[in-house]
């Protein structure tokens, strides 16, 4: 119990929050930016910081009525100018082209082009033209104020995230205080919170390891603790964010410009350009502490005192305080990567196909072995197919016929068999088996390794995939 | 009532404020108060303070709670319904909280009209202004109901009405009434308990929840 309250006074509350760090630190005059996105992203931009690029603007009825939608390209996101949480904002992912009428002279004043949205359906002019008077009228802006309506180019979903998230785009939020970034989390939009990345509707927050850039724990919407992506079984611990010493480096610079001194940062990553600023927010919630299972309160002190004088010191100071240094540590000294018993494993089969799984991790196994569908879809179903026809009560299987009985089975069948690398004789307290051995490459925490793997159906397994010693000599086994 | 009144009570008395009035007025500071501590400290939110102040005084008015509660309750759950059903119209705003206003009078016209029926009459005997009052409560919940969501809104109009009530039972407590009566300028407490509730720092009770588990799984 009195552990429960000393530990308490690391967390930060809305009192704290609103009192110690917003009142003193973001002055009025610098809220205007975070609450203005227009103008937000024209500052930083005259900045150089790289932000979504604005096609158009549409401030009043009149200059939605002279609009000239053709100049708006394949693909763009419609935003409120000073929208909350997300709402109002349109995306479209492609241009459905006019059909094509050769009798009509002009077949495209005829009939207009329409977008495709992210569900797929189809968006006219007309229905954007109704959706920017909502905006121009405040539908979406706080206390209903007249708004402005802007198109900007639409981020490209990263190939990493795609797994993890539904429909949106993830962000991630970084707090920024006194030049140093003390937390961030990766927030993906879920079904639940209809493709917005906001943890009050029912996104994921993953908590983010300052110093690597990995993923740790994760919260699902406000208060749920959850291990994996629901309904699938993509493990968010682990999952390494791409460019995370620029976007830190982005997030303390754009606090640096935007003068607002505790402030949260929405940064997205772009397939082709990288990390971009979204958005800034001057009042960022908590729930950040909860995807971290970390107090703010506790960072927040440690750094108030520090004088910071570069972004680059910044960012050091924050990665030094607050990042897990034992497993690089580890890492150094023996040359080796730690991993988990649990890690994800992208296979590489045949023609560059390539499955992300999760892996058991098994130094008690020799070899490694994968589930018999993985191998179909790895381009591997003729081997599967010919090799089931081949009748095995033939052989006895014991430790002693093992080289035997791959020697027999592979002269005999090898020719027969395409692509059958070898045959495994497992023995085990559960049953032996002779399965057939497939050559593949495998990821495994960014190391490629090139394995014989043998097929089994895991279909009754937890993970599809297990990796066994023999293809384990560059890592280090953490057991938690 | 045989209350002892301290002489500026009676003064002001003397000069024809009904006693009613001043007494009234000497609890607003306590409930406001009262209504900053369970922001501050317990962490219920409500709608802003003044709303479960009006609420709190209109349910004083009401000769009880019970019936201010039934109009509350109409009041928002009218608002709830009027919200999907004015969606497809796509209306602005004013209008549009002008349509809801119509229907929770009406709606409130045939409560009153029911309980003089069953003979309530301390229902159809409830005075206009905090009928009134309890109606604009709809702006404030469409207000809400817009900017943070269905959800929040009646999250935080139920939580309006348990301050509001919490505030009744304070307000007329007799021995609240009596202290107030016979020591009237400890109603300047209120202001160094306020200053202290504006500096607080430490987490909200409801925080204590909404944190437990970080708090648990921190080393």
């Amino acid at each position: 119990m009195f552990g429960f309250i000393k530990k308490s006074r690391k967390i930060l509350g809305m009192d704290a929050r609103n009192l110690i760090y917003i009142r003193p630190f973001n002055l009025k005059s610098a809220k205007k930016i975070a609450d203005d996105k227009l103008l937000c992203k024209k500052i930083l931009k005259k900045n150089g910081i790289s932000v979504p690029k604005l096609i158009a603007k549409i401030k009043t009825y009149e200059e939605l009525e002279n609009f000239d939608w053709s100049t708006l390209p394949d693909s763009f996101a419609l935003k409120p100018n000073r929208g909350l949480g997300g709402e109002g904002i349109i995306v479209v992912y492609g241009k459905k082209k006019p059909a094509r009428n050769a009798l009509l002279g002009n077949a495209d004043e005829n009939t207009p082009a329409c977008w495709i949205k992210a569900d797929g359906s189809l968006i006219s002019i007309e229905d954007l033209k109704a959706h920017i008077r909502n905006i121009l009228d405040g539908s979406f802006s706080l206390s209903n104020t007249p708004d402005t309506a802007f198109f900007e180019e639409r981020i490209r979903l990263l190939k990493l995230f795609k797994p993890y998230s539904y429909k949106g785009i993830p962000d991630i939020r970084i707090i920024v205080f006194n030049k140093v970034p003390v937390m961030a989390m990766l927030r993906l939009p879920t079904e639940a919170s209809k493709g917005k990345a906001n943890l009050q509707q029912g996104a994921i927050g993953v908590g983010i390891d300052l110093a690597t850039g990995t993923t740790t724990t994760a919260v699902l919407g406000k208060n749920k603790l959850i291990e994996y992506v629901p309904g699938t079984r993509m493990l968010l611990s682990g999952i390494k964010i791409p460019y995370w010493n620029d976007i830190l480096n982005l997030a303390v610079k754009t606090q640096e410009i935007s003068g607002l001194g505790y402030l949260g940062v929405d940064v997205a990553i772009d397939k082709e350009d990288g990390p971009i600023i979204l958005e800034l927010n001057a009042r960022p919630g908590l729930s950040i502490q909860i995807a971290n299972l970390a107090g703010l309160k506790e960072r927040l002190e440690r750094v108030s005192e520090l004088k910071i004088k570069t972004a680059k010191k910044g960012i050091r100071v924050g990665m030094d305080l607050f990042g897990g240094e034992i497993e690089e540590e580890l890492e150094e000294i023996s040359g080796k990567k730690v991993i988990g018993t649990v890690e994800k494993v992208k296979l590489i089969g045949k023609d560059e196909r390539e499955i992300e799984s999760e892996a058991r991790i098994d130094t008690g196994a020799y070899s490694s072995s994968i589930d018999a569908e993985l191998a179909k879809e790895l381009g591997f179903q003729k081997t599967l197919e010919e090799f089931s026809k081949i009748d095995l009560a033939a052989y006895e299987i014991s430790h002693e016929k093992e080289n035997e009985i791959k020697k027999v089975f592979m002269e005999k069948y090898k020719k027969i068999i395409p692509e059958i690398e070898d045959v495994a004789v497992v023995i085990s307290s559960s049953g032996s088996s002779i399965r057939p051995t497939i050559k593949i490459n495998f990821i495994l925490d960014k190391i490629t390794i090139a394995s014989k793997v043998n097929v089994i159906d895991r279909g009754n397994l937890k993970y599809p995939i297990l990796i066994g010693r023999s293809d384990l000599k560059k890592f280090l086994i953490e057991i938690k | 009532m045989e209350i002892h009144l301290s002489p500026i009570v009676g003064f002001f008395a003397g000069q024809g404020v009904p006693l009613e009035t001043i007494l009234l007025l000497l609890m607003l500071p306590i409930i406001a108060t009262f209504i900053a501590f369970l922001r501050q400290v317990v962490g219920i939110k409500a709608f802003g303070i003044y709303t479960p102040l009006i609420v709190t005084f209109s349910f004083l008015a009401t000769n009880g709670v019970k019936y201010g509660a039934t109009i509350f309750l109409s009041v928002v759950i009218i608002g709830m319904l009027m919200r999907f059903a004015l969606k497809p119209f796509r209306l602005l705003y004013l209008p549009r909280v002008a349509i809801m206003l119509t229907v929770v009078t009406i709606v409130i016209l045939g409560i009153l009209v029911l309980g003089g029926n069953a003979r309530r009459t301390g229902l159809a005997h409830v005075s206009i202004f905090p009928i009134l009052i309890m109606i604009t409560i709809v702006e404030k919940f469409v207000a809400v109901q817009i900017e943070k969501g269905d959800k929040m809104a009646i999250r935080l109009a139920l939580e309006t009405l348990v301050i509001s009530i919490l505030g009744y039972y304070l307000a007329s407590s007799k021995i609240l009434l009596e202290f107030i009566a016979s020591y009237p300028w400890t109603i300047l407490f209120t202001i160094p308990i306020n200053i202290l509730l504006g500096k607080w720092t430490g987490l909200r009770l409801t925080e204590y929840f909404r944190f437990k588990e970080v708090i648990k799984k921190m080393p």
